[in-house]
């Protein structure tokens, strides 16, 4: 129900266009800062269709980051030295949906057997899943092994990764607040409902697992074109749980508030940087601060899911 | 006549060694208003879940429409026409009232995955008819106004008729009630009974309603079927039913003793 809504999207990459215009002039220490909030900002909000809306604990978010990533960097290092440096735009783009989709097919092809599962049965079964991605791509030598892949085109910048964020929060936006996307939630608060009600509970979660899939996919697509090196230690259960800490303080279910917690939680660490040893202790601290003193989740203004996307 | 609209035959289902409902014959035809009655224990809502799709029966065959049931899931059933509520309130908690009866349109809703992201014209009228047709079953149960409220937030009889509206946005031909009068007093009774009947009117569909309430089934029911453990005892009119010896036995007798 967001009259429109396409046209925000529009007003949205314009917006991105016109600070990207002037990024050369930003400290690339901040830029690459900012690059990050973005490629957050798309993993954070795909797994919220997952875990906020349709109510699937995955804990294997991280897994299908690396296949994006991995696909996107060995397509555009193939195809680098073949096309003029004008057309790095195209592959970039290429590699993302490249990485996108073979990630949105892992999805499928570990959600339809997997998310007849439940709660922590279906947590633990996406961690060893996220494990095993990780593991083969480890042992893979075609993709470097366990050095990881490097020398890849640093194709990422400020406007691509954050005009992909923005399409990705219209998307699961725009998804779930349809009529069609009201089963999400439903299947979310009450399967045995929601199926009373004409809603094929394992369609909905295996969609919402193929297009988190496909964004978390592209997400790491834009990671290996920012980072320009990947290996697999990058893609371990501590990224999943990362991501998950993000939709859970944001508030299961709120696109903007778990924007807002991957914006925060990607500059936090950064900005802590000063107190060195003690950094991640504070981080830690915080975060169950947080937890502690609103377990709703820190954006969350009103309880139902109606109103605030 | 044609076949009846739902029809069980012969139908057994065992939960191990426990056999819960045994060689149970039914039947309901269209725009009638049955009544499913029995003790604690007696196996009602398990001839719910029977009919819905939840449980498969053990032996015996279950036809909705003419068409048999079996193996179908309850998605599926809901496509063909079978709506319910349910004993213990399941409302979707984290959606408002309007939203609860929204997602319940998933059968006749016209547009999916790539229709919502691109939201075009076609889209946008669909869904404002989907949102005309949501508001006027609000309406109907004068519960329009509280559109916006959480579902949770709302009064026990609210929650109650938000159930049956969101039974009824799904556009069945055969609403099952469990226990719609749990838990109400004797006004907020006599409203439902009022409401049950114009719905079965309004929306020319068949009721079978499951309850406690021997007085409220009594006075709405045009037939009523009586469960004791599973077996059906016996059948007819309220006023058979009220002289019949095994229902005073199993049921009224009880009462009185108590």
């Amino acid at each position: 129900m967001i009259p429109g809504a396409k046209r925000w999207l529009v007003v949205a990459i314009v917006l991105i266009a016109i600070v990207s215009a002037f990024s050369k002039q930003f400290n690339s220490y901040y830029l690459g800062i900012a690059i990050d909030v973005g490629i957050n900002i798309i993993l954070a909000v795909s797994l919220n269709l997952i875990m906020g809306h349709t109510g699937q604990f995955s804990l294997g978010h991280a897994g299908f980051m690396a296949v994006g990533s991995y696909t996107a960097a060995s397509f555009t290092i193939a195809c680098t030295k073949h096309v003029p440096e004008s057309a790095a735009p195209f592959l970039l783009v290429g590699g993302l949906i490249l990485g996108g989709l073979l990630a949105a097919l892992c999805g499928l092809a570990v959600g339809v057997p997997t998310l007849r599962l439940r709660g922590d049965y279906l947590a633990i079964v996406t961690l060893g899943f996220g494990e095993i991605i990780r593991v083969v791509f480890q042992n893979m030598e075609a993709v470097g092994a366990a050095s990881g892949l490097s020398g890849i085109p640093n194709y990422t910048n400020f406007f691509w990764s954050w005009t992909t964020a923005a399409i990705a929060a219209y998307a699961v936006a725009a998804l779930v607040n349809s009529t069609y996307g009201r089963g999400f939630i439903a299947v979310h608060d009450d399967e045995i409902a929601a199926s009373a009600m004409g809603i094929n509970p394992t369609r909905y979660k295996v969609t919402a697992f193929v297009v988190g899939a496909f964004f978390a996919g592209v997400a790491g697509a834009l990671y290996a074109h920012h980072k320009q090196t990947i290996n697999p230690t990058g893609f371990d259960f501590m990224k999943s749980f990362e991501i998950v800490v993000m939709v859970i303080l944001g508030g299961m279910g709120r696109t903007v508030g778990v924007i807002i917690a991957a914006i925060l939680l990607t500059i936090l660490p950064e900005m802590l940087r000063p107190v060195a040893e003690y950094r991640m202790i504070i981080y830690s601290l915080l975060i169950i601060v947080i937890m502690m003193a609103r377990p709703q989740g820190l954006f969350t203004l009103r309880s139902s899911k109606g109103a605030n996307t | 006549m044609s076949a009846p609209l739902l029809k069980l035959d012969q139908v057994t289902i065992r939960f191990g060694g426990l056999t819960a409902v045994s060689a149970l014959d039914f039947q309901v035809n269209d725009h009638d208003l049955v009544g499913l009655i029995g003790p604690n224990g007696a196996g009602k809502t398990t001839v719910f879940n029977l009919i819905t799709g939840v449980y498969q029966p053990t032996e015996g065959t279950i036809a909705f429409a003419g068409q048999p049931t079996a193996k179908r899931k309850p998605h599926q059933l809901t496509k063909v026409g079978i709506a319910r509520t349910f004993q213990n309130i399941r409302l979707f908690h984290s959606l408002n009232v309007f939203d609860n009866v929204r997602a319940a349109m998933q059968v006749h809703r016209t547009h999916g995955v790539r229709q919502a992201l691109w939201r075009g014209k076609a889209y946008r009228a669909a869904e404002k008819e989907v949102e005309d047709r949501v508001m006027d079953l609000l309406e109907i149960f004068k519960l329009g106004r509280l559109r916006n409220e959480d579902a949770k937030n709302l009064p026990y009889g609210d929650q109650r008729r938000l159930e049956i509206v969101r039974a009824l946005a799904t556009q069945p031909k055969l609403l099952l009630l469990d226990e719609p009068a749990a838990g109400m007093n004797p006004t907020e009774k006599a409203e439902l009974a009022g409401l049950i009947r114009s719905i079965k009117d309004r929306f020319q569909i068949a009721v079978l309603l499951v309850e406690h309430d021997m007085q409220l089934v009594m006075n709405l029911c045009e037939r009523i079927t009586v469960l004791d453990y599973g077996v059906k005892i016996a059948e007819g009119t309220p006023t058979e039913i009220k002289r019949h010896p095994k229902v005073i036995e199993a049921y009224l007798g009880e009462e009185q003793i108590a």
